[in-house]
């Protein structure tokens, strides 16, 4: 059983390791298993409750290659932190454990109430890993953050009830089914678009990202921005856009120019900051805005660059944040003033950080490349105008990632000592870059493995008049 | 009927070994007495006949009734347990302490089964006249005696205005009994003001007993005056009857006027959950917190009384269920901590010190605020769900409300979370220490409760 695998059982670090490495395993063995054309169920009990609840569970392409990117990164997220405090405490281990469990059960889940249970699953582990060893001032930082993400869902939670009124029961399929007119698919593509919009986050739902990428633990954070931004993005294109069909014309000019001013708005941002951690956090919010952009698209192409890089995102966030976690916690600052020289204290470090800093600004090559080149094409079919904004993202994404990497590294050194990486350290930049370079090569690995589950999407909306943006 | 009699022997009994000053005698009576009427209740929902034969026309313990007689009695027993430290403080106390709460269990029964009013009123006075002693036992404290003075007079308040509506009713409808009563309603004979004027005072009563707003000023006061495991009590055993006969009275007897009484239930209900919620967020006490919290969850089920169907009573369950176990999981937490001062900040670092109280006192929050797959979360979808097609506006107002309430629970939880002052001396338990069972239940409650089918 897919599930039984991730119950936090565990004492110490390595044992949330083995748990972690036991899950990828499953996950791999399933993949092998997998024929891209089927949709596997799981569990099934053929029960329908009072609730109108049917615990359907299963996947198909775009569902099991999320699982695959969850299960992958736990535990390098895990191993990348095996020598700090932390990673000794059960409440850490089981709570990162606990999280890859509701990750995959948002992945899976083939009902609307089992997606939302998991989908609120994942906040609590979340936010007692920020609550116990987040920084300084984290109080009102993770309040903000708890009630933003939570009225979000609470929203998705009217649009689910609104849908599963009408409909049979909750399970996909019959969601799918119900017919709505255009008024009540505006109001219910609008509760899930504000959860996924807070999630995700789109500009102007983003507020509560940077200070709470700043105040989490690193672990924390690489949890955030690498897998539980992801639900959100797998959201739309599972459950939003196809549960409310009828209501995509009206959203995709709001939703694509939402997303070319988070690019621009957040580039612009990151280029300000000091704080390494919040370059970081506001070039994620640029970043997903051209995915939110490219998935309203919503035709082949554009999904399946959606596809390749929300799991090229997921990789180079991780990279970043271990980067500036390890920055962080050897300078013990995160000022970008204050540090200086490290690349000559720290030679590995400094190969590997360019490295990520380089898939993160798209050189050829890297997964990034690909994934931006494609949704770029797709945004340029749609309105030159678009594409062109949405372009910047390349320009600025060079412009802030860059100057942070040199402001850090290069320069005359500010410290004596920099203690160079941990042979754990290494071993995650390594399996990062070699994902990265070869995701980057062979794209095609990815847009197969979810092509046949999206031709399955409900397309037939394109023959609606489309309007323009 | 059988259990009935066993809770009121049992109150009886705990009330004479009482004499012999053994506490933990009187906690067995008590306990044999509650468990037994469970599962006496229990066999009767499977079909069984009653073990008692002879029966009286003004109870009917028909499935509901006992679906719920059950709920209250669990709720009881969960009280009784965590409780029985705090009352076996004074020992020469304990037997009436515990008969008290038993007599009153049984006035909730009788509010769970009446069939006519005479009968529920009885059933009311049973119920809420132990309580005015019982909130009053901390005779040291003025608060308590404040608190047992201010409930005794308004609760007196509304018990006559109530006693002016069933007169008013019977001069509508020319009966007691429920169902003639409602027959004579839909026929349109009885419409008028005399019946309209009768059913406002009824309202006005009950939401009194439930402490839904604009009568909900006694529920603070008192709850943060009675000592703590009897606002437990207040909060679950009295609001799970009350609402209960509520939905019987409204939803059931004066369906007829509807269209009369909707309008302003509907704005009532909006009103208790602004007043509950939005009051509640800056509370420094923990039992004004949860009674302010409380309002705010009798607003969430009212809206069941609004769309009356067929599942509606299950609904009302499984909300209250959900509700009962994680407001008795807090108050024994709030128990353990034994702060005089009552301010929240003592729940802090307890989840450091205390893992296990730690764990208890945050599923009981997340529950009470809705997170799923807690019992708490799907308590309110369902009441949600049902209200949805009916008042869909309502619902969405309902949910922003809890979006309010995160904040409060939240704040709590990470009092609860963070790191305590070194000196606090956060009591221990020991493992013979009959709270942890009382939590133990209340925690398994919650984690499962929403996955299970619990009504056949």
């Amino acid at each position: 059983m897919l599930i039984a695998a991730f119950t936090p059982r565990n004492l110490a670090k390595y044992v949330g390791l083995i748990g972690a490495l036991a899950t990828l395993l499953a996950v791999v063995l399933r993949v092998m298993s997998f024929n891209a054309a089927e949709v596997v169920s799981i569990f099934d009990p053929e029960l329908t409750t009072s609730l109108k609840m049917t615990f359907k569970m299963g996947y198909d392409g775009m569902g099991l290659l999320m699982v695959l990117l969850t299960a992958f990164i736990t535990p390098i997220i895990l191993l990348s932190n095996l020598n700090k405090k932390e990673s000794n405490d059960r409440g850490f281990n089981a709570m990162v454990l606990l999280m890859e469990f509701g990750l995959i059960g948002v992945f899976t889940a083939l009902d609307g109430l089992m997606f939302y249970v998991f989908w609120e699953l994942t906040l609590i582990p979340i936010f007692l890993i920020a609550l116990w060893y987040g920084s300084e001032g984290k109080r009102p930082v993770l309040i903000k953050f708890f009630i933003y993400t939570f009225v979000g869902s609470l929203a998705m939670l009217l649009s689910l009830i609104a849908l599963g009124s009408v409909a049979k029961d909750f399970a996909y399929e019959n969601l799918i089914a119900v017919e709505l007119t255009a008024k009540v698919a505006y109001w219910v593509m609008g509760g899930f678009f504000l959860a996924f919009a807070i999630k995700i986050p789109l500009f102007p739902f983003h507020t509560w990202q940077p200070s709470t990428y700043t105040v989490s633990p690193t672990p924390g954070t690489m949890l955030l921005s690498a897998l539980m931004l992801k639900m959100a993005l797998y959201g739309m294109i599972r459950w939003m856009i196809p549960l409310a069909p009828e209501a995509l014309p009206d959203y995709k000019p709001i939703i694509i120019i939402l997303g070319l001013i988070g690019i621009v708005y957040a580039a612009i941002i990151a280029i300000q900051q000091q704080d390494i951690k919040k370059i970081i956090a506001f070039s994620s919010i640029s970043h997903v805005g051209l995915i939110a952009a490219g998935i309203v698209l919503f035709d082949q192409q554009s999904l399946s660059a959606a596809y390749v890089q929300m799991v090229n995102h997921s990789l180079v966030a991780v990279g970043l944040f271990l980067a500036a976690g390890i920055l962080e916690n050897r300078m013990k600052t995160r000022e970008l003033n204050q540090m200086g020289g490290v690349a000559v204290l720290a030679p590995k470090f400094g190969f590997w950080f360019a490295v990520i800093c380089f898939a993160s600004v798209s050189v050829p090559f890297t997964s990034g490349f690909i994934g931006e080149f494609l949704l770029l094409k797709g945004l340029f079919t749609e309105h030159w105008l678009i594409g062109l904004i949405a372009g910047t993202t390349l320009v600025f994404g060079a412009v802030y990632t860059l100057r942070a990497y040199q402001l850090s590294m290069f320069g005359a050194p500010k410290i004596e000592r920099f203690h160079d990486l941990e042979w754990n350290e290494v071993l995650v930049f390594v399996l990062l870059t070699f994902a990265i370079v070869f995701i980057g090569l062979y794209p095609q690995i990815i847009t197969d493995f979810v092509k046949p589950s999206l031709d399955r999407l409900p397309f037939a909306i394109q023959a609606l008049p489309s309007q323009s943006a | 009927m059988d259990a009935l009699v066993l809770v009121f022997v049992s109150g009886l009994v705990a009330m004479f070994i009482a004499m012999l000053k053994k506490p933990v005698l009187v906690l067995t009576a008590a306990g044999i007495g509650l468990t037994g009427s469970i599962l006496l209740l229990y066999r009767q929902l499977m079909g069984h006949e009653s073990l008692l034969k002879w029966s009286y026309e003004g109870l009917n313990f028909d499935q509901p009734a006992i679906l719920f007689s059950i709920l209250v009695l669990i709720f009881g027993l969960l009280v009784v347990i965590g409780g029985y430290q705090h009352f076996s403080r004074e020992t020469e106390h304990t037997g009436e302490y515990i008969s008290l709460l038993l007599f009153s269990m049984v006035g909730a029964m009788c509010m769970l089964s009446f069939t006519d009013l005479f009968m529920f009123f009885i059933g009311l006075e049973i119920l809420s006249i132990p309580i005015y002693v019982m909130v009053g036992t901390n005779k040291n404290d003025i608060k308590s005696t404040e608190a047992s003075i201010k409930y005794f007079f308004t609760g007196a308040f509304a018990t006559g205005i109530l006693l002016f509506g069933i007169a008013l009713l019977f001069g509508a409808t020319g009966t007691f009994k429920l169902d003639i009563m409602h027959d004579a309603i839909v026929r349109g004979a009885a419409q008028g003001p005399l019946l309209h004027v009768g059913i406002l005072f009824v309202l006005a009563s009950f939401l009194f007993k439930i402490g839904g707003a604009p009568f909900h000023f006694w529920g603070p006061d008192v709850y943060a005056g009675s000592p703590n495991i009897v606002t437990g009590f207040m909060a679950t055993v009295v609001k799970t009857a009350g609402l209960f006969a509520f939905f019987k009275m409204f939803a059931f007897v004066f369906h007829g006027a509807y269209q009369f009484w909707s309008d302003i239930l509907f704005a009532v209900i909006i009103l208790t959950m602004l007043v509950g919620n939005l009051s509640a967020l800056n509370q420094i006490k923990f039992k004004r917190l949860l009674a302010y919290s409380s309002i705010a969850n009798a607003g969430y089920a009212l809206l069941v009384l609004l769309t009356a169907s067929p599942s509606s009573l299950d609904n009302l369950w499984i909300y209250l269920a959900g509700y009962g176990l994680a407001v008795i999981a807090l108050i024994t937490v709030s128990v353990i901590l034994n702060d005089e001062e009552d301010n929240i900040s003592s729940f802090k670092g307890i989840g450091r010190k205390n893992p296990w109280i730690g764990f208890a006192l945050v599923i009981g929050l997340l529950s009470l605020a809705g997170v799923p797959p807690l019992f708490g979360f799907f308590g309110k979808y369902v009441v949600f769900f049902s209200a949805f097609q009916l008042y869909p506006i309502l619902v969405i107002i309902a949910v922003i409300n809890s979006g309010i309430g995160i904040y409060y629970y939240l704040k709590l939880l990470m009092l609860a979370m963070s790191e305590g002052d070194e000196n606090s001396d956060i009591p221990t338990l020991k493992p013979t220490n009959l709270q942890i069972l009382s939590l133990a239940i209340c925690t398994i409650g919650l984690l499962t409760g929403g996955l299970i089918q619990l009504i056949p």
